[in-house]
C-alpha cells in the first residue's frame, strides 16, 4: 500500500476538527408591543480550538445580541427563532437550562465592556474570585486563594496578593479589566466571548491588554469571540473577521482578505471611512457611507445595505442576497461583488473633495491663542486632621501653547493627563491657579461668568457626548437659536432663517428645526452640538473628543463637517482626541500632554516621525492601525499614569520611561532629579526630554508599512 | 516534553445525564473515541468508550424491537461509563513518557488530563504517536541514520562531534537498546540538507560504531 503522506509542520492536524462554536442560520427577535423585531437574521459562522473570530460593526448592528444568544441571556423578550449554535458539536438552542448552566459555568466565559459592571463593589476583589472556584468547583479557599493569584500574575497585575485584598474602586480601570479576564479564564473555558472589552481603555492599557489576550489564546488554546466596533483593534487580535451590518454578517474571511481586499461595498465603505495613521486631511479625504443603518422592523425588500450603497440597481432591489463563497475561504454578501471589486471605486459627485481649499495656516501672524505658564490646581482634601499645608492635584502644570488663526491644534495624552483642563481653563470653567491667557490680544485669566459677552461669543466649545449637553426638553431649533438671540449675531426677526441656514450647513434640513434631541441618532444629536457651538461665528471652537462616541461612518461625517467650517468661516480650532490617526488626519500642530505638562509639541507630520519623546513612541506604538499589512514597534508602557496630586520628582515620565535606562548614563538618574530641558527640532518642534536629540532621532520609525 | 504542551485542551465533554442514543452519535458526528463525562464545574465523573457502548447481544435477545427501543431510550451514558475511580488519569505536568507507560500498562487508549481534579484536556494514543512522528523528524525531507553503538558513555558524542566537524546539525534524535542485541543502543537521527553519501563517509569512520540502516526520507 502506498500512502503520501506529504510533510506536514502542523502538529495539531489529528486532533479533532470540531469547531468549538458554530452557529448556523441564526435569527434572533425581540417581541415588543408593536410586533417581533428581527434584530438578528441568518447569521453562520464558526471559531475553531484557538482561534480569535472577531465580529465588527456599527452600533446597534446586533453583534451583542448574537453573543447574548449564544449564551441564551436575551431576557424576557428576546428569543432564538430559528438556527443553530454548536458548541463543541452540542446543540445549545433547546438545551434543558440546567445543563446550559453547566456548560456556561464551565466552559464558557464572558468578559463585557464595562468591567466595573462586572465585579461586586461591595466585596474584596479576592472574595469575588475564589467564590468562582469555592461555590463551583469546591475547592478549599485557601487553595482557591493561591490559585487566584496565581491567574492574577498570569495576567500580569502587579502585587497580586495585595490586590485580593482591595475592593474595586481602588484599582485602575485597566487592572479592573484584567481581573475580569482573570476571573473568566479560571474555569479554563473553551469558548471566551469578549464584547468590546477595551472600549473603555486607554490606548496604552489598551495594547497591554490585547497582548494578554493574544497570549492567554496561544497559552489556554482558548477560543475567542471578539466584539468590537474598532476596526484596528479587531485587525490586532483576530486571524478571522465577520462584518455585521443591520442583524446580518455582509462579509466573512481572513483579517487580510476583509481588509485589503474587501468584497462588499458596505466594508469597502467602512476602509474608506477611517483614517489610517499618516494620512492628513491636506492630502485625503474620508468617505462617509451616506445615510443610516435601517432599523430591523422595517428592512428594505431586498438587499439591507441597497439604499445606501453605491452600485445598487435593480435586481438589489427585488431579491436579497444569500452570503456566498467568492473565494476560498471568503463570503460575502452581494449580488455583483465580483463586478465591484474589479470596477473599483470612484467618489460620486458632489463629494470630490476641493483639498486645495484648505488654507495654507500663516504662521507669520500673531496667535490668536497665547497660554503661558498655565497652572491649574485642584485643591484636595487634606489627610491629616491638623494641619496647615494643603494639597494640591496638579491637573495643569505650567502649560505654554499658542495657537495661530485657521490653525487646529490636537491634544492628545492617557486618561487623566490634563486635557481637558487645559480646555476648561481656557474657555473658562476652571479658574487658572497662575500663568497668563491671551486671547486675541485680550485677558481671559478669567471665569466664563466674570467675561465679557463677546469674548464668551468667540470662545466656544463642542463636547463628547452630544445626549448629556443637550437640553432634552427643547426643540433641536430653539437651541442652535438660543446663542443666536443671546449673542444678536443676526437681528431677531433673522434667528429662524439663520437657524435653517445653520441646519442646512450641517446637512440635517429644515425638518430638524421641530424635532426633539431624542428623536435624533447619536450623529445628529453632535451635528446640532457643533451647529449650536459655531452659531455666535466664534474665532475659536474648543472640541472635546467630538467623535469619540461616534460611530466610524458618522465620525468621518462629522470630521468632514468640521473641516468644511474652518474652510469656510477659518476658525480655529483645539482638539482633544484619544485617537491618534484622528487626530493626525485632522490637525496641523499636535500637543502631546503627560500628567499635567506637554511632553511634545510640533507640527503633525513632526510628531509622528523620530525624533519622539519616548512617550509618543509608546502611544504610536499602542495605537491599534486598521490595517493588518502595516508593522508596529512593541513598545509598552508598564503601570497608570502617576498622581497628580504627587507627580514624580524631575522628569514626570521617569517612572514609566521604557528609554532612559538604555539611552542615558547611570540608567537615566538625571531623569529622577532634574526637570528636563526643551531639545528644540526646528519649525516648531519641541520635545521636553534628558536624552539629546540627536540620540532620539536614532529611534526606529513605529509603524513601518510592509508590501505597500 | 510535558503533557501539558500535548495534550487535546478542551476536549469534547458530556454531561452524565446525556443518553446513550446521543452519545453514540454525538462521537461518531466528530469522529472522537473516547468521552470524558463530568459534573459541576468539570470534575471528572466518568469515561465512556465506543466499546461501552456496544449493547450485550445476549440482554437484547428476549426483547421485541419495541421493548429494545424503550431499554435503550431509558439507558444514560453514566449507566454506561467506566466510573472516575477505576478511570486512569494523568497530571498536566506529567512527562510524556509517563503518560505512554500508564496507557501500555492498562492497555488503554486515552487518558483524561487533569489539574486540581477538573478536566483540562485528554492525551489519546494518536497524540503520542504524532509526537513520535515529529521527535524523529518526520517533519520534513532528510536523511535519516541508524548506528549501532556500544552502551558506552561518550558514543553519541562521538557521532555529534563528527556531524559538528562537517558544519552539519541534526534535526531529531533518538535512541533505544538495540533489539537482539545486549550491550548495544540504537542511535536514530536525522540531518536535513545534506547528501546520503558525504553522510555515510563521515559516519562510517567512527570506530566501534555500525551502520545499521540509513536512508533519504
Amino acid at each position: 500500500m502506498s500512502v503520501d503522506f506529504g510533510w506536514t509542520t502542523n502538529t495539531d492536524d489529528h486532533r479533532t476538527k470540531t469547531p468549538v462554536l458554530k452557529v448556523e442560520n441564526l435569527a434572533i427577535s425581540y417581541e415588543t408591543r408593536t410586533g417581533d423585531v428581527p434584530a438578528v437574521r441568518d447569521v453562520s459562522f464558526e471559531i475553531q480550538r484557538g482561534e480569535a473570530h472577531s465580529i465588527v460593526g456599527e452600533s446597534g448592528c446586533g453583534k451583542s445580541t448574537v453573543a447574548f444568544g449564544i449564551v441564551s441571556f436575551l431576557g424576557r423578550n428576546g428569543r432564538i427563532v430559528s438556527g443553530r449554535i454548536l458548541f463543541q458539536g452540542q446543540d445549545l438552542v433547546g438545551c434543558p437550562e440546567e445543563e446550559l448552566r453547566h456548560i456556561r459555568g464551565d466552559r464558557i466565559a464572558m468578559v463585557y465592556q464595562d468591567p466595573m459592571q462586572a465585579l461586586n463593589p461591595s466585596m474584596r476583589l479576592g472574595d469575588q474570585m475564589t467564590e468562582v472556584l469555592t461555590v463551583h468547583r469546591g475547592i478549599e479557599q485557601e487553595e482557591a486563594e493561591e490559585i487566584c493569584i496565581q491567574m492574577l500574575g498570569r495576567v500580569y497585575m502587579p502585587d497580586p496578593a495585595n490586590v485580593m485584598q482591595r475592593y474595586p474602586h481602588q484599582i485602575s480601570g485597566g487592572q479592573q479589566q484584567r481581573v475580569v479576564i482573570a476571573m473568566a479564564l479560571l474555569n479554563d473555558p473553551a469558548l471566551l466571548i469578549m464584547d468590546e472589552p477595551t472600549t473603555a481603555l486607554d490606548v496604552t492599557v489598551e495594547a497591554a491588554v490585547l497582548d494578554l489576550i493574544a497570549e492567554l489564546q496561544r497559552e489556554f488554546d482558548t477560543a475567542i469571540m471578539y466584539i468590537s466596533h474598532n476596526l484596528g483593534v479587531v485587525a490586532r487580535v483576530s486571524t478571522k473577521v465577520g462584518v455585521m451590518y443591520a442583524g446580518e454578517i455582509v462579509e466573512r474571511a481572513s483579517v487580510e482578505d476583509v481588509y485589503l481586499q474587501p468584497y462588499h461595498p458596505y466594508t469597502q465603505g467602512l476602509m474608506r471611512c477611517v483614517p489610517r495613521l499618516g494620512m492628513d486631511k491636506r492630502s485625503s479625504y474620508l468617505y462617509p457611507i451616506p445615510g443610516r443603518v435601517p432599523s430591523p422592523t422595517n428592512l428594505p425588500p431586498g438587499c439591507i445595505f441597497e439604499p445606501r450603497c453605491d452600485y445598487a440597481r435593480e435586481e438589489c432591489r427585488r431579491k436579497r442576497p444569500e452570503l456566498r463563497q467568492i473565494e476560498p475561504r471568503h463570503w460575502a454578501r452581494c449580488h455583483f461583488a465580483e463586478e465591484i471589486a474589479q470596477e473599483g471605486w470612484t467618489p460620486p459627485e458632489g463629494l470630490i473633495p476641493d483639498l486645495s481649499a484648505l488654507a495654507e495656516v500663516d504662521e507669520t501672524a500673531e496667535p490668536i491663542l497665547k497660554v503661558e505658564h498655565v497652572k491649574t490646581y485642584y485643591e484636595a482634601p487634606s489627610k491629616k486632621l491638623i494641619t496647615r499645608e494643603k494639597r494640591y492635584v496638579k491637573a495643569v502644570d505650567d502649560v505654554s501653547i499658542q495657537v495661530q488663526k485657521g490653525e487646529t491644534l490636537g491634544v492628545v495624552g492617557e486618561s487623566g493627563c490634563g486635557k481637558s483642563t487645559l480646555v476648561k481653563t481656557i474657555i473658562g470653567m476652571e479658574k487658572p491657579t497662575d500663568g497668563e491667557l491671551e486671547f486675541i490680544g485680550l485677558d481671559i485669566s478669567k471665569p466664563a461668568s466674570k467675561r465679557d459677552i463677546a469674548i464668551i461669543q468667540e470662545l466656544q466649545m463642542v463636547f463628547q457626548n452630544p445626549d448629556s449637553t443637550l437640553n432634552p426638553s427643547f426643540t433641536v431649533g430653539t437651541q442652535i437659536g438660543r446663542p443666536l438671540r443671546r449673542f444678536k449675531t443676526v437681528p431677531s426677526d433673522q434667528v429662524h432663517d439663520e437657524v435653517i441656514r445653520l441646519l442646512d450647513m450641517m446637512k440635517l434640513g429644515e425638518r430638524y428645526y421641530d424635532r426633539l434631541p431624542r428623536q435624533l441618532s447619536g450623529g445628529e444629536k453632535q451635528r446640532v452640538g457643533i451647529a449650536r457651538a459655531i452659531a455666535g461665528r466664534p474665532e475659536l471652537v474648543l472640541c472635546d473628543e467630538p467623535v469619540s462616541a461616534l460611530d466610524v461612518s458618522v465620525q468621518a461625517a462629522v470630521l468632514n463637517l468640521l473641516m468644511e467650517i474652518q474652510q469656510e468661516l477659518g476658525t480655529t480650532m483645539i482638539f482633544i482626541a484619544h485617537d491618534l490617526s484622528v487626530v493626525r488626519f485632522f490637525c496641523d500642530h499636535i500637543a502631546v500632554m503627560y500628567l499635567g505638562q506637554i511632553a511634545e509639541i510640533g507640527p503633525a507630520e513632526a510628531i509622528y516621525a523620530p525624533p519622539y519623546h519616548p512617550y509618543t513612541e509608546a502611544l504610536l506604538s499602542a495605537v491599534p492601525i486598521p490595517d493588518p499589512s502595516v508593522e508596529q514597534k512593541h513598545v509598552r508602557l508598564s503601570g497608570t499614569v502617576p498622581s497628580a496630586l504627587d507627580p514624580p520628582s524631575g522628569c514626570r515620565f521617569h517612572t514609566r520611561c521604557p528609554r532612559r535606562g538604555e539611552m542615558l548614563p547611570d540608567g537615566g538618574k538625571i531623569c529622577e532629579e532634574e526637570v528636563p530641558p526643551w531639545r528644540d527640532n526646528g519649525d516648531g518642534h519641541r520635545i521636553l526630554c534628558h536624552i539629546p536629540l540627536e540620540e532620539l532621532r536614532r529611534l526606529e520609525p513605529v509603524v513601518t508599512t510592509s508590501g505597500g | 516534553m510535558l503533557v501539558n504542551d500535548y495534550m487535546t485542551r478542551h476536549p469534547l465533554m458530556a454531561e452524565p445525564t446525556m443518553s446513550i442514543v446521543e452519545a453514540e452519535s454525538y462521537m461518531g458526528e466528530n469522529d472522537i473515541r473516547h468521552l470524558p463525562i463530568v459534573g459541576d464545574g468539570k470534575r471528572l465523573i466518568g469515561l465512556v468508550t465506543r466499546q461501552r457502548l456496544l449493547v450485550d447481544p445476549g440482554r437484547l435477545g428476549s426483547l421485541d424491537v419495541w421493548e429494545i427501543t424503550r431499554y435503550l431510550s431509558g439507558l444514560t451514558v453514566k449507566d454506561a461509563m467506566i466510573k472516575a475511580k477505576d478511570v486512569a488519569t494523568i497530571d498536566l505536568n506529567a512527562t510524556l513518557e509517563d503518560a505512554a507507560r500508564l496507557m501500555v500498562k492498562n492497555k488503554i487508549g486515552c487518558l483524561p488530563v487533569l489539574e486540581q481534579g477538573i478536566v483540562v484536556g485528554i492525551i489519546t494514543e494518536t497524540d503520542l504517536l504524532a509526537e513520535l512522528t515529529n521527535l524523529l523528524g518526520g517533519t520534513g525531507p532528510g536523511v535519516r541514520v541508524t548506528i549501532r553503538v556500544p552502551d558506552k558513555t561518550g558514543e553519541f558524542a562521538k557521532i555529534t562531534s563528527a556531524i559538528a566537524s562537517q558544519g552539519w546539525g541534526i534535526c531529531a534524535a533518538g535512541g533505544v537498546p538495540a533489539p537482539k542485541h545486549p550491550g548495544y543502543w540504537d542511535e536514530v537521527f536525522k540531518i536535513r540538507g545534506v547528501p546520503k553519501d558525504d553522510l555515510v563517509a563521515v559516519l562510517g569512520k567512527i570506530e566501534g560504531q555500525e551502520i545499521v540502516d540509513v536512508r533519504e526520507v
